[in-house]
């Protein structure tokens, strides 16, 4: 089973849990709350996922960090190599 | 570490999207088990809105995306034009 055929049967199985419940196809006959709260259930999913989105994105920009030692690191290689260039003749 | 501004931005989104899903959750989950003549309804739309205005600001994206990716690429092109 690849990873697809996983997603995808996961999917369908959450669209048919959704389909059941919205549609009433089994003439369970849910109480009228739970139709209320599935019907828009892919947009509120989708919603959040925008919301998690938005909040990972918002997160990582005010813990955005300056790599300072390894500025410093890469600055001293580059004199390092510099040197090592000038010394076998190359001019720079 | 981040400068301040970059700090209030990213704090700001993240207070945003919190505020907009907890809303969003109220009243989509929680709305239809609270009595029609509650006080909470007072402070939500009617519920068919819960999905158009998602709807409607998914478009507006969506066009603005469009007219964004049209400029740039339009930009692009005029100098081989030149030529």
């Amino acid at each position: 089973m690849t990873k697809l055929m996983q997603w995808l049967f996961g999917v369908s199985l959450l669209a048919t849990a959704w389909a059941v419940v919205t549609f009433d196809l089994f003439g369970l006959s849910f109480p009228p709350e739970y139709r209320e709260v599935a019907w828009p259930m892919p947009v509120y999913l989708l919603v959040s996922f925008g919301c998690f989105s938005l909040a990972t994105v918002g997160y990582r920009v005010a813990t955005f960090n300056d790599c300072d030692e390894a500025a410093r690191e890469l600055q001293d290689q580059i004199k390092e190599a510099k040197e090592d260039l000038r010394k076998k003749g190359l001019k720079l | 570490m981040a400068s301040g501004a970059d700090r209030t931005a990213g704090m700001g989104l993240v207070l945003f999207s919190l505020l907009l899903f907890s809303y969003y959750t109220v009243w989509v989950i929680v709305l239809p088990f609270v009595d029609a003549d509650h006080v909470l309804h007072r402070y939500f739309l009617p519920r068919e809105f819960s999905v158009i205005l998602p709807g409607v600001a998914g478009v507006v994206l969506l066009l603005c995306i469009a007219a964004f990716t049209a400029v740039v690429l339009l930009k692009n092109h005029k100098p081989k034009k030149m030529d």
